[in-house]
């Protein structure tokens, strides 16, 4: 089976990550419960959920180190448990621990995970330094790793889940602990990994990030998936709207009179939120309450779309 | 970032694929370089922790102040001998080399069991502890990689220890009373021992959850060895009732004592009997310690004070042995049990000095290899990836 498929030509549905009916428990507890989530190749896909909803168990199984108890894992069509040596070549995974070997170097790392993958040895070298240059560590390549910032050596896991040149990337947490510039670069080489071919799976809870660099997200909360939808899906179901203006009671009126439903928040200055379906009704009310002579001082998406798609989420539950 | 990204290949052309993993290259050797990948890995990090230095300077001086005591004492009860005795009565096997190297291999032996369970039992978990463990198991090494690896990596870092007491064995046999092989057999068996608890430390890492745990836990197996060995031993013993069949010595002379392993230096009479067995033959209560010599063959002194070569000490007249060859010789009368040290058993005189005939070495180490080897493939099913079972309380990254 699995040489049939890991010969299939590209660009059947079988590339990405797919997991269907995926369960695991550790003891009593069902960290993911049915589990279905596809990761298409050339796409960013987001993996989003409250803390302890099953992210990083679901990537472990997609990572082939855990086995799932039931249901059915593929990666570029190979079975992760009965054929793990071939699904490895194919995975480059960043865990959310940096797990960092302290007292080597940046460069001596990569070189060992490079060796550990059985890369040709003469290409090794050009290839570590190429990667190091790629997440910007090159002037401290040859600094022992435990004198990187906790920002460096999220870099450097980077770098180490990229050494074997994986179609599939699973990265837990890959943005937490990095500066804003970091970020743009994550986003950035992100968007190039996946134009290149590869399945990206990140998983995250700083949904603004997520909004700029997935193309669709799957939602999981208590261990099951609870959403799947892509970013113009997110896009279309509408958005909160924050307003403030200068007078705040001549907002609320305005919108009253208009029929809206709105919200006041609880903030440092006081807001008004509402949801817009979409876009255009957006620039509509604004231009009608910029007629009527309110101060508006402020009109702006109030989260982003997955932002909104995980806060309603969250009201469905309760 | 970006303004490398049109010059830096993140994609290496072609997927390179694994050198020795399908056909072509041999598999053997593929499998043994992943382990040398590990070694190197592990002893990377060792070498530049400065504890181990500091450890391995603490270990040489230790053993260098006990081999300077141990001479002092020797000169010093020579010199109270040769003011008492005529120089007749000193043999040439009494050279000072002959104690110094019976202390010191005794005190490093003690010390190697002492050290090799904190450079082992945190190996596999510790790494765990620090989300390492996860980044080898997800590459192409196999679980028998990564735990040989780490049990190569303790051992090695073992053996340093070892070499750094080997030049005080080789001073105590240029002391005399000694040969090469002496010291040869006596490193590698301390070397094989090094080995079994490394192995059970490792393997005893790769079971509990936390580092701490299964250090404690090392540290207790190999208690267990050395001190439950004999506790069991004598509590067994006691349990092992039996009889045989002997009649009566009469002396010709002074009838001796069973070989005492403390009479350290003390001149004994010739090794045979100095009596002859007369009378009917009778049952006598024994101690079968035949059967229970295997529990004392666990311990690790027994193995590495057995397996070394001593002179065959029929007929040479004077000699004194030594705790060594005192510890291998209560050993071996153990394993013969009753028939061949009870007083005219059978009605035969029975020699004090029993030959090197039947080591119990290899029983004990061969027990110690399957106890070790139990362990390692415990570790080993739990380094199985995917994994189907966690050791509770971790997490498997």
């Amino acid at each position: 089976m699995s040489i049939a498929e890991s010969s299939s030509v590209p660009g059947s549905g079988a590339l990405g990550v797919s997991a269907e009916g995926v369960s695991r428990r550790f003891g009593t507890v069902h960290a993911v419960e049915h589990i279905d989530f596809h990761a298409p190749a050339g796409k960013v896909t987001a993996l989003i959920g409250p803390n302890g909803a099953g992210k990083t168990t679901l990537l472990l199984m997609l990572a082939s180190l855990l086995r799932p108890d039931s249901g059915t894992i593929r990666i570029n069509g190979l079975d992760p448990v009965h054929d793990s040596a071939a699904a490895r070549l194919r995975i480059g995974w960043m865990p959310d621990t940096l797990g960092v070997w302290e007292s080597l170097t940046a460069r001596e790392i990569l070189v060992q995970m490079a060796r550990f993958y059985r890369l040709p040895k003469d290409g090794i070298a050009h290839r570590v330094a190429g990667l190091l240059e790629l997440v910007r560590l090159d002037t401290l390549a040859d600094q022992p790793a435990r004198v990187l910032s906790r920002g460096q050596q999220q870099r450097l896991s980077l770098a180490r889940s990229l050494i074997h040149d994986p179609s599939v990337l699973l990265l837990d947490e890959p943005a937490s602990g990095l500066d804003p510039g970091s970020r743009v670069e994550l986003r950035n080489l992100l968007r190039r990994l996946a134009g290149e071919g590869k399945a990206v799976v990140v998983s995250s809870h700083v949904l603004s990030e997520l909004d700029e660099i997935a193309d669709g997200a799957v939602f999981v909360s208590q261990g099951r998936t609870v959403k799947q939808q892509t970013l113009e899906e997110a896009a279309l179901q509408g958005r909160r709207y924050a307003i403030t203006a200068l007078d705040n009671e001549a907002l609320t009126a305005k919108l009253s009179e208009l029929g809206l439903e709105y919200r006041v928040e609880a903030g440092r200055r006081p807001s008004v939120t509402l949801l817009l379906t979409h876009d255009d009704g957006a620039a509509a009310l604004l231009g009608e309450l910029v007629r009527s002579g309110i101060g508006v001082v402020s009109f702006a998406p109030a989260a982003g779309a997955l932002e909104e798609t995980y806060m309603n989420l969250d009201t469905e539950k309760r | 970032m970006s303004d490398v990204t049109g010059t830096v290949p993140v994609s290496a052309g072609p997927p390179a694929g694994p050198q020795g993993a399908t056909g072509g290259g041999n598999a053997v050797v593929g499998y043994l370089g992943g382990i040398r990948d590990v070694v190197v890995l592990e002893m990377k990090q060792r070498l530049r922790s400065r504890g181990w230095y500091i450890m391995l300077g603490i270990w040489f001086f230790v053993i260098a102040v006990v081999t300077w005591l141990t001479w002092l004492a020797w000169n010093a009860s020579m010199e109270a001998r040769r003011s008492t005795m005529p120089p007749s009565a000193l043999s040439p096997q009494d050279g000072a080399g002959s104690m110094i190297f019976e202390v010191v291999l005794a005190f490093v032996l003690l010390f190697a069991l002492l050290v090799a369970p904190a450079l082992s039992a945190n190996a596999i978990n510790g790494d765990r502890a620090g989300g390492t463990l996860a980044i080898l198991q997800i590459t192409l090494l196999t679980p028998g990689q990564i735990l040989w690896g780490k049990f190569c990596a303790g051992w090695l870092a073992a053996l340093a220890f070892l070499a750094t007491s080997a030049p005080f064995l080789v001073f105590g046999m240029f002391q005399g009373g000694l040969t090469p092989g002496h010291v040869v057999v006596s490193l590698l068996m301390l070397a094989v021992e090094l080995a079994v608890v490394c192995g059970i430390g490792v393997g005893i890492s790769a079971l509990a959850g936390r580092p701490l745990f299964s250090i404690v836990v090392t540290y207790l197996a190999v208690a267990a060895l050395v001190v439950g060995s004999l506790i069991s031993f004598g509590l067994g013993s006691q349990l092992a009732q039996g009889t045989v069949l002997a009649n009566s010595p009469v002396g010709r002379g002074v009838l001796y004592a069973p070989v005492q392993p403390n009479q350290q230096g003390q001149p004994l009479e010739p090794a045979q009997p100095a009596y002859t067995c007369e009378g009917p033959l009778v049952e006598h209560q024994a101690i079968r310690t035949d059967r229970m010599a295997w529990m004392l063959a666990l311990n690790p002194y027994v193995v590495v004070a057995d397996a070394i070569p001593y002179p065959d000490r029929n007929g040479t007249g004077f000699y004194s042995v030594g705790m060594i060859e005192g510890i291998s010789q209560g050993a071996r009368s153990a394993l013969a049990g009753p028939e061949r040290t009870y007083l005219c058993a059978n009605g035969v005189p029975q020699p004090q000095y029993l030959k090197q005939t039947t080591p119990l070495w290899p029983l004990g180490l061969g027990l110690q290899l399957v106890l070790t080897a139990l362990l390692m493939w415990l570790g080993w099913r739990s380094l199985r990836t995917p994994a189907s079972r966690l050791a509770s309380g971790t997490r498997i990254a």
